[in-house]
């Protein structure tokens, strides 16, 4: 077991989440098999009430899981200090076979439980509540989610062994080695970049479309396609170093921190892309401001993103 | 979420309204974060100080083993070790501990030689400082703060006595003190001429206490270390690298056997504060039904409560994080300090250096705040959803 101040806090906040979501968990159940709005027994009368602690409890979990996923990164930055090869958190993450499928679920579940309080906050202003069945069904699915992530956690926690010689990012994200992520760059830059630019036009046809499913799916083929090139292309103009492809050093005090800036903008953008249109669908008079807020972070990470190589290019004549 | 101005403006004097049971929680929060804050503090300044020794400590060093402890090594192999393509220089260093009976304390006695290239950039710079040659021709020394002290209180005002193995006295005079920028790692420092240690400690003249080595390219220090293994199979090879890993395991794991600790105090404090969130006065209680017959809705009486609990723990996060800041750096964290400077008899009053990293904050913000937020939901939203009629009865 790995026990530094950090991993502590955050087996300490697992325990806690697993604890009350469990009450959550219980609480879905019922409401799931006895809802009925239109009863007047008692029973659904104190399902109403547990309704709200069970919608607490998620809002207490999803508020502290945004924070804690950054305090994650830090940590892992910070352990790889200790573990010999490990030059930032993506060679300690690696360090463990299922290290990429902690994190992996990690970003699955901020959008699940990020889209349950957007589908929560509508579910509250309709006075007939008829989101809730379905909000308290997601919710049986989110939790197992969560399980998994937190039981990934606490075995990727107890399987850190401070002796094992890891791979740097250097290796791992490139053509020669043998990770999952090798296949990927194998498409060359200039591909990856019309790629990248079409998926955002397409996303701005999408935008003035208004189409939920069409802004739907152009979102979520602009989170996957901004992070492929942000590894295959753009991060080598963060680092201005051609062969390094890592997502994880630009989170680092040499590059300002510059990477919490880019997540943050791209999560924000998509997410509320997504989230906004699934809850148009269910609800036709859905609020449209949300098109707005995912235009405004989408294009700033685009813009943030394109400057790297254009600063670069103004600086140095040159591409990488 | 819109943040209502007036639902803040209940909550406050709502709390005020119950003082002494506020009051009580906010002095708890408070001590526990206090507690905590500053044990972090104080690890990662101690950490911060060692890794400022580090930095001048030797790339490689070269011990003797015999038996599974550590003995003298032999002169001969410096110039064997300097045959090392890659390898700067090799010094050999004479030092030890020797043990004041009368103060209970260890002096660290290091031999220094004036011509040798220095292996330390502050010993280099004390060399400058004081007349080397004169050092070596009166056989003087040169000793630290917390020496000069521990000999003054004996009435060794300008010179020691030192014991040799033999029973012999050596009379050695105090040329002069210094004060290196990390005292901790020069507190109990004696530097003296080489051939004085030697005399003292009865140590044979081919051999030396260690040799350390400079490489000039940082990155072939694991392959030298290795090919040094393999000539000398009797040695131990610490790298510069190990140190550090070492230094950073220690203090996790004493910072971590404290957090330990702390998660039992914490589970305490859950309960002490699960149980006074649960248990309500009738004036409460009536209170809540007087807010559900005005129109309150649940989601506002919790939203309310959170308030409260927000404004407690911030209030306390803040007030505990100043507490320990100038507990621990103006006062100097009396008592706490010990539990990460056991060892030495002869305790070196240091300064601990100012160190405050977000990072802390942020852990001290995980390990706090959540813990008491988490406490209130049950007992707030059983609160919340009395009925009106039910408890105004």
């Amino acid at each position: 077991m790995f026990l530094t101040p950090e991993t502590i806090a955050i087996l300490i906040l697992d325990c806690i989440f697993i604890v009350f979501a469990f009450f959550a968990f219980v609480i879905s159940i019922n409401i799931v098999k006895k809802w009925d709005l239109n009863s007047t027994s008692s029973l659904q009368y104190s399902l109403e009430k547990k309704a709200i602690l069970a919608a607490t409890i998620i809002k207490y979990i999803f508020v502290l899981k945004l924070p804690l996923f950054m305090f994650f990164v830090f940590t892992a930055d910070k352990i790889s200090g200790v573990i010999t090869g490990a030059m930032c958190a993506a060679g300690v993450v690696n360090s463990v076979e299922f290290g990429l499928w902690l994190f992996v679920f990690k970003i699955i579940n901020l959008f699940v439980f990020g889209f349950w309080i957007a589908l929560h906050v509508k579910d509250m202003q309709d006075e007939k509540l008829s989101l809730t069945k379905l909000k308290f069904s997601i919710f049986l699915v989110a939790f197992l989610l969560l399980i998994i992530e937190i039981a990934y956690e606490i075995s990727f926690f107890a399987s850190l062994d401070v002796d094992k010689i890891v791979s740097c990012c250097g290796t791992l994200f490139s053509v020669a080695s043998a990770s999952s992520f090798s296949v990927i760059f194998m498409i060359p830059n200039n591909i990856i970049i019309t790629i990248f630019y079409a998926t955002f036009f397409l996303y701005l046809v999408s935008f003035f479309l208004k189409s939920e499913l069409f802004f739907f799916f152009s979102n979520l083929v602009f989170f996957i396609v901004s992070i492929i090139s942000l590894i295959l292309f753009f991060c080598t103009y963060i680092y201005e170093l051609p062969t390094h492809h890592c997502p994880f050093c630009f989170l680092q005090k040499e590059y300002h921190y510059v990477g919490y800036l880019l997540y943050v903008t791209l999560f924000i953008g998509t997410f509320s892309g997504i989230s906004g249109s699934i809850l148009s669908l269910l609800k036709p008079h859905h609020s449209k401001s949300y098109y707005k807020v995912s235009l405004f972070f989408n294009t700033l990470y685009t813009a943030i993103i394109t400057a790297y190589p254009v600063v670069f290019y103004i600086k140095n004549g040159v591409w990488l | 979420m819109k943040i209502n101005h007036y639902l803040i403006g209940f909550a406050v004097s709502s709390l005020f309204r119950r003082g002494t049971k506020s009051l009580f929680v906010l002095f708890i929060f408070t001590a526990l974060i206090f507690l905590l804050s500053s044990i972090l503090f104080i690890s990662n300044s101690i950490k911060e100080e060692l890794n400022l020794t580090l930095d001048s400590l030797p790339q490689i060093i070269v011990q003797k083993l015999q038996a599974g402890r550590q003995t003298n090594i032999e002169l001969k192999r410096v110039n064997k070790l300097l045959e090392f393509q890659g390898v700067q220089s090799a010094v050999p260093r004479i030092w030890g501990y020797y043990y004041f009976e009368k103060a209970g304390v260890n002096f660290s006695l290091v031999g220094i030689d004036a011509y040798d290239k220095q292996y330390k950039n502050s010993f280099a710079n004390i060399v400058k400082n004081v007349n080397f040659d004169a050092l070596e021709k009166t056989s003087s020394m040169v000793v630290g703060q917390g020496v000069k002290k521990a000999l003054s209180e004996n009435y060794y005002k300008n010179y020691f006595n030192f014991i040799k193995p033999d029973g012999d006295f050596i009379k050695v005079p105090i040329a002069s003190t210094f004060s290196s920028k990390t005292s901790l790692e020069s507190n109990d420092i004696i530097l003296m001429p080489r051939s004085l240690v030697l005399e003292i400690f009865g140590m044979d003249k081919t051999k030396a206490t260690d040799i350390v080595l400079s490489v000039a390219n940082p990155e072939e220090i694991p392959t030298i270390a290795k090919k040094i293994k393999n000539l000398y199979p009797d040695t131990r090879v610490i790298t510069k690298s190990d140190l550090k890993v070492s230094y950073q395991n220690i203090f996790d794991y004493k910072s971590g056997m404290f957090l330990a600790l702390f998660v039992i105090s914490a589970f305490t404090f859950f309960m002490i504060i699960y149980d006074k969130a649960s248990g309500l006065s009738s004036e409460e209680k009536k209170e809540i039904g007087i807010l559900k017959a005005l129109g309150w809705k649940i989601d506002d009486i919790l939203q309310e409560k959170f308030y409260e609990a927000f404004i407690i723990s911030f209030v306390a996060f803040i007030s505990a994080i100043i507490l320990s800041l100038f507990f621990v750096y103006t006062l100097e964290a009396p008592i706490l300090k010990e539990i990460f400077i056991g060892y030495s008899r002869l305790k070196p009053s240091f300064d601990l250096p100012f160190i405050l990293d977000v990072q802390t904050i942020f852990l001290l913000f995980f390990l706090t705040i959540p813990l008491y937020l988490a406490a209130i939901i049950i007992p707030s939203w059983r609160v919340a959803s009395m009925d009106a009629d039910e408890v105004m009865r």
